[in-house]
């Protein structure tokens, strides 16, 4: 008799696992680590088939088990900032001193891309120069207008190229091209998986726990090129479809209320977030970012590839991302729009408030906002937490009862 | 000294009326204003334009409508700027041109669209990648696009000829500030921290040609008298900017000299020049920024600016050297750990101060800069 | 040769009076600091206590926030008083902790006690003595016996937020889920501590370090500073009055050197 196969999310823990193991082994094996940031064009590391890891993610999930304080102390005494975003202080901490429960190799190069904020520039230099080792940077102009101009898409391509140059010195391989587009193949089929899963979101109920998008997320920033990844998003899609086809909601008595979560999660609270959201039956039936990951071009297409990375959320102006948020919050049929004021995050929170304001204008939809970090645990409040998410929920009673009574239901 | 005087007061009477000099000008030439956010614009576009390009490096003042667009944690500089522009402040210039070095100003310029859209919004992103010649061809691709919107606003084209005439202006202003840099080390007590950057932020507030004659002569009226003792301690400054007078001023009550500053406001402004050579204007100020360096908006794998920091205090004859540090400024807080370390190698001692344009109060910057003065001797 | 340190704070006044840059001859301090009537009063008590009247006095340097309105010779910043402060107390000293009820500093001094660098917090209350003060109201105790209340602690409660805003929201949450009153104020004394001592880690502390200012007094305060360190931290004797100590051994030196100029 056959094994019952693994569910998605037993597969995806190994995943992870895995990439920790193979990442230490490499590093052992005295083969080239590097580190990236969070939306790199990874095609080209996958391509030369080297490990990568991605500090991002080893940040939220030192702060989701509790271990962050420690290592952003190492980084404030060596006189980091506390204004400074804490992904990039429990990055530049590690490096001081590798005290972490998970064991990070430390990076032989470092790939950044600005796509998603321009902290990441200063992060990224700042660990090259203290390990003295290769930055290999795709610098994504940031786009003011809807459309990236051409000679921005002209100049992150030639970036490509500088890219290939310095993995082959890195490396001693030569790039090919053939893997190359196998790997743009096979991240199209991941990122298809992923948008059919988040939008599994969009079902009432949504049988998609969005606490669980975010830790699938993971394996979508760190092996989006990887076969496996879209083995494991395919079986979550089964899965979901499953539930979907049950009519079942994510908790068994059903879901009360729908919502956005916009921004990154709270990662030192992330429990206690999902407790307090479960209380409620409150589902997080889509949010802003895992959209992120959505990369889709023509196999080899250059210019595809270009533009698909620079359009990412954070890098997109305030007319494209209202109108992504307003489309989402149809699509997705949400009650309220809950907003993570992060304050390691200046490129999200500076345009919230007019982002919030021009969705409200044409949704209607509550919106409540709380304090909070991506990953320090000294700027939250469970207190203040509770309160906004009551007063959302309240909000969102209330219109219910006055369509009911219009007769709008 | 009363030549020097008359250039003192026109300078100081520039700065404090800014919005002034917008509407004289307007009248006089009519032609229009663009305001240059910081850090870093391409205003000889601006000049070859025959429009005048005015400084917007926030103001004193108390933020109560931006608070809409930031929260507390937003550096005063977009904080201060914003507010005035949501006042109305800046209505009389045509437009302003809004880089995105950092988070802050990308945002910026996006609220801006929104929340002043009486005041045309033109975008600049400079590139990161500065060792490549593609960064060059692609940011000459952006100074080619804010030159036709600053031929749709100003309503001329604006040819070759302008442009290299207003790169040689701007090159020779940038000249004339570095000698005044210089001669400055030679008159600690004329020429003070609020005096030096009174001498430097003025330029600001006027045409550049006209900026540069007035420095000219008061090198000139300068040079005429003997050079004067400094009892006290010389100082470097570094960070994006070091104001208000009265933050100033607690230098010199402290026996501080200013011999020196890496200051995005001031001499980051002018080390560098436009390189000649047969390229066409546009790409040849593209490739300024390609020269440029010691910034920390000018990304560096080797982070120079910590070498080049302590070059200058060493160059400078410097006691010490005094972080004016933005508050907020994620990008100048990453390189503070690394310039914190090589000077200390150096034996050149350090004191670290949190700016603020808005702050109410000096207090606690005062306590600091004594504590140093008294600390170097 | 008479001199006298006044160190004019923001929430209290402390005079101390010298003889020949060696003898205490008095002190006094007085819990209401500048714009009030404490300056003088404890001016005038510390003559008083030494049988003294103002001409006697050669030379006065003010210190602390009021400095530069009290009437004095000279003044000097705090930093630079209390370091000599302390270093007449305790010569081996390295490291100064200050702790004050506004503001937090760290100064490393050199032999001699001249000021070899310094850090200061002025800003925020949540590493200073002000969210003690805060956080023992939520407790119904008064501050200084918020020791002997953690003393009693068993197991130490997490404050983790560093705004004193939430703290007091998270402490007046634990204590409505029956958290022990002693856990929490070990907790809050914890807090205040880690976060001085990321101040402190910034300036690079070399043993011996000393602690000084109000919150020194409390003696749970200076051995979780040991603990967040992990070198030797020692409570300065009196810490209250380094700072009007230093001043009145700067006056000294400052007298001295006016007389050998004279010669």
């Amino acid at each position: 008799m056959s094994e019952k196969p693994p569910s998605a999310k037993k597969m995806l823990n190994q995943c992870i696992t895995q990439h920790f193991i193979d990442a230490a082994t490499a590093k052992a094996k005295g083969e080239p680590v590097g580190w990236a940031t969070s939306i790199f064009p990874q095609e080209f590391c996958e391509t030369m088939g080297l490990q990568m890891v991605y500090p991002e993610n080893f940040a939220a999930i030192i702060a989701a088990k509790h271990g962050a304080q420690a290592i952003l102390d190492i980084a404030e005494g060596e006189g980091y900032d506390v204004d400074i975003c804490s992904y990039a202080k429990l990055g530049l901490g590690h490096i001081k001193e590798q005290i972490a429960e998970i064991p990070l190799p430390l990076p032989d190069f470092v790939c950044c891309c600005n796509n998603i904020c321009n902290t990441v520039l200063k992060w990224f230099e700042n660990i090259a120069t203290e390990l003295n080792i290769p930055l290999l940077l795709i610098d994504v102009p940031y786009n003011h207008n809807y459309e990236p101009t051409p000679h921005s898409i002209a100049y992150i391509r030639a970036q490509f190229d500088k890219i290939i140059s310095q993995l082959e010195e890195i490396t001693g391989r030569s790039f090919d091209q053939n893997r190359f587009e196998e790997v743009m193949r096979t991240s199209n089929r991941v990122s298809r998986a992923w948008k059919k899963a988040i939008d599994m979101g969009r079902t009432i109920p949504a049988p998609l726990n969005g606490f669980d998008s975010f830790n699938f997320m993971a394996l979508i920033v760190e092996a989006r090129g990887n076969e496996q990844t879209a083995v494991v998003f395919e079986k979550l899609v089964e899965e979901l479809e499953e539930k979907a086809a049950q009519g079942e909601s994510c908790y068994p008595e059903g879901e009360k209320y729908r919502f956005m979560w916009d921004g990154i999660a709270c990662w030192p609270y992330v429990g206690q977030n999902m407790r307090s959201f479960k209380d409620k039956h409150i589902n997080i039936v889509t949010s802003t970012f895992p959209d992120a990951w959505l990369l889709m071009y023509e196999p080899g297409n250059l210019d595809e590839l270009a533009r698909a990375y620079t359009m990412v959320g954070n890098n997109a102006c305030m007319e494209f991302q209202a109108d992504r948020r307003t489309q989402s919050l149809r699509e997705f049929n949400v009650d309220g729009m809950l907003f993570h004021i992060n304050r390691s995050c200046k490129v999200m929170d500076f345009m919230q408030y007019e982002q919030h304001r021009q969705v409200f204008k044409r949704t209607g939809i509550p919106i409540a906002t709380f304090d909070g970090d991506q990953a320090d645990p000294r700027n939250f409040s469970p207190a203040q937490f509770e309160t906004r998410l009551e007063a959302l929920t309240e909000m969102i009673d209330q219109r219910k009862d006055a369509k009911a009574k219009r007769g709008d239901a | 000294m009363s030549e020097y005087n008359t250039i003192l007061e026109k300078m100081q009477w520039v700065v404090n009326h800014p919005g002034q000099v917008v509407e004289d000008y307007l009248k006089e030439r009519k032609r229009p204003v663009i305001g240059c956010v910081p850090e870093y614009c391409p205003e000889e576009i601006v000049y070859a334009a025959g429009m005048l390009p005015i400084g917007m490096w926030g103001a004193r003042t108390t933020i109560s409508q931006a608070t809409s667009y930031f929260p507390a944690f937003a550096c005063s500089l977009v904080q201060s700027d914003l507010e005035l522009g949501l006042r109305g402040v800046y209505d009389l210039l045509s437009a302003v041109i809004i880089p995105s070095h950092c988070d802050h100003l990308k945002c910026f310029g996006q609220d801006w669209k929104v929340a002043v859209p009486q005041v045309r919004f033109i975008p600049l992103v400079h590139p990161n990648n500065r060792g490549l010649e593609a960064a060059v061809t692609y940011l000459a691709g952006e100074y080619q696009r804010i030159r036709r919107e600053l031929e749709v606003v100003g309503r001329l084209p604006i040819t070759e000829d302008e442009l290299n005439n207003a790169i040689a202006v701007y090159n020779e202003h940038r000249r004339t500030m570095r000698e005044f840099t210089a001669v400055v080390r030679d008159y600690p007590v004329t020429l003070n921290a609020r005096v030096r950057h009174l001498v430097i932020k003025s330029g600001y507030f006027m045409d550049k040609a006209e900026h540069t004659a007035l420095v000219r002569e008061l090198i000139a009226a300068l040079s005429a008298a003997p050079v004067e003792a400094w009892p006290g301690k010389k100082i470097v400054l570094t960070g994006i900017m070091a104001e208000p007078d009265e933050f100033l001023k607690l230098f010199t009550e402290n026996g501080l000299a200013v011999v020196a500053d890496d200051l995005a406001q001031e001499s980051r402004q002018f080390r560098v020049d436009v390189p000649d050579g047969p390229e066409d204007a546009l790409t040849r100020m593209a490739r300024r920024w390609q020269n440029m360096s010691g910034c920390p908006l000018l990304i560096d794998p080797d982070k120079q600016r910590r070498f080049m920091l302590t070059e200058l205090a060493k160059e400078s004859g410097a006691d010490g050297v005094v972080v004016c540090m933005m508050k907020f400024c994620e990008m100048e807080e990453f390189d503070y750990p690394f310039y914190k370390r090589t000077l200390a190698e150096a034996g050149i001692p350090l004191l670290h101060l949190e700016l603020d344009v808005n702050s109410p109060s000096f207090e606690s910057a005062r306590t600091r800069i004594q504590s140093f003065a008294e600390m170097l001797g | 040769m008479i001199t006298a340190g006044a160190d004019i704070g923001s929430s209290s006044s402390k005079i101390l009076i010298l003889e020949d840059g060696e003898k205490i001859l008095s002190a006094v301090v007085i819990p209401v600091g500048t714009g009030s009537s404490g300056p003088d009063r404890a001016f005038a008590q510390a003559l008083d206590q030494a049988g003294l009247t103002r001409d006697k006095l050669g030379y006065i340097v003010a210190t602390g926030y009021g400095r530069r309105h009290f009437e004095a010779d000279r003044q000097f910043s705090e930093i630079t008083c209390h370091a000599r402060g302390i270093a007449w107390l305790m010569p081996e000293a390295r490291t100064i902790i200050d702790i004050g009820g506004q503001d937090a500093k760290a100064i490393r001094i050199e032999p001699g006690g001249s000021v070899g660098s310094f850090i200061m917090n002025d800003k925020c209350a949540a590493g200073t003595g002000r969210f003690l003060d805060v956080m023992s109201r939520v407790l119904e105790v008064d501050v200084s016996e918020l020791a002997a209340l953690a003393d009693e602690s068993k197991q130490e409660a997490a404050i983790s937020s560093t705004c004193t805003v939430f703290a007091e929201s998270e402490v007046i949450s634990q204590l409505a889920q029956a958290a022990r009153r002693e856990d929490v104020a070990a907790g809050v004394i914890r807090s205040v501590v880690r976060r001085c001592a990321g101040l402190v880690k910034r300036v690079g502390p070399e043993a011996p370090v000393v602690m000084t200012g109000g919150v020194s007094l409390n003696p749970l305060a200076v051995r979780f500073m040991q603990e967040e360190l992990s070198i030797p931290v020692m409570a300065a004797s009196r810490p209250q009055l380094t700072g009007a100590l230093g001043a009145a051994l700067l006056a000294a030196r400052e007298l001295s050197k006016l007389k050998a100029g004279a010669l």
